[in-house]
């Protein structure tokens, strides 16, 4: 018994596919009878760039070349106390500029154009353009 | 030729005599072949850390930028020059070429600051 009802669910659904079939190629030989209208789908969405794009956003130093002799502009990616250089996450900049910057900082170091343990009391009053609080 | 520049940190001296060692360095360049470009004072400022040189302390320094176009193999004898000279603190010479523009700065998104975390 269950084999046959097996059997009998396989011819159902065959016949199911068969129809279908058949219902396409009547419809395909109605569309290619009538061959002088124009044939378009006109409910497909068009192709075009995302209107509600937003311009990319970088980091505060794009398009901004960081040099050892700009001692100011690297002072402010440094603690004021200890002199350490900040990572990306507290500078929030990216990888090239972030790169850059402790690059340009040694360079500095090693120069004599920049102290190590400290940052230049002249530019302690700088804007904190870093994502940190200081205590008072 | 590639460009390089020296970064020179020199005594804190009178302005004849820093005249004089300016004149000479220049001289030094020009005599190994060098192509001195252009010659830049950063003014005379307090150094960022004591720097001893020459069996002396120094606090100040005159800080000079020297741009010039040379061979590369001048540069190792140019310093070993340089740090000879008793009135230079420290000589520092890099490569100075202009770098191609890559297309748009910062085309990788910006990680977002957590705050929030705990």
């Amino acid at each position: 018994i269950w084999s046959k009802m097996f059997a009998v669910r396989s011819f159902r659904s065959l016949q199911f596919s068969f129809s279908q079939l058949g219902g396409t190629q009547q419809c395909l030989r109605s569309l290619s009878g009538s061959s002088n209208v124009v044939q378009k789908n006109d409910d497909m969405p068009l192709q075009m760039e995302n209107p509600y794009k937003q311009p990319q956003k970088g980091c505060i130093l794009c398009n901004i070349t960081v040099d050892f002799k700009n001692v100011q502009l690297l002072s402010q990616f440094i603690s004021p106390h200890t002199g350490r250089v900040y990572g990306r996450h507290i500078t929030g900049l990216c990888g090239k500029k972030q790169r850059e910057i402790a690059k340009a900082i040694k360079k500095a170091h090693s120069m004599g154009f920049m102290s190590v343990t400290h940052k230049d009391p002249h530019f302690m009053k700088d804007p904190n353009i870093c994502d940190i609080r200081h205590l008072e | 030729m590639p460009r390089y520049e020296l970064a020179l940190i020199v005594k804190a001296m009178q302005r004849p005599e820093t005249a004089a060692l300016l004149r000479r360095t220049v001289e030094t360049l020009m005599e190994r072949g060098a192509v001195v470009r252009g010659l830049e004072n950063l003014g005379e400022k307090l150094l960022p850390y004591k720097i001893s040189k020459h069996n002396e302390r120094h606090t100040r320094g005159g800080y000079f930028l020297i741009d010039f176009h040379a061979a590369p193999g001048i540069v190792t004898g140019l310093l070993d020059h340089l740090e000879r000279d008793i009135d230079v603190v420290r000589p520092t010479v890099l490569k100075n070429d202009p770098e191609p523009s890559n297309g748009p700065c910062c085309g990788h998104p910006v990680a977002s600051k957590h705050q929030d975390t705990v």
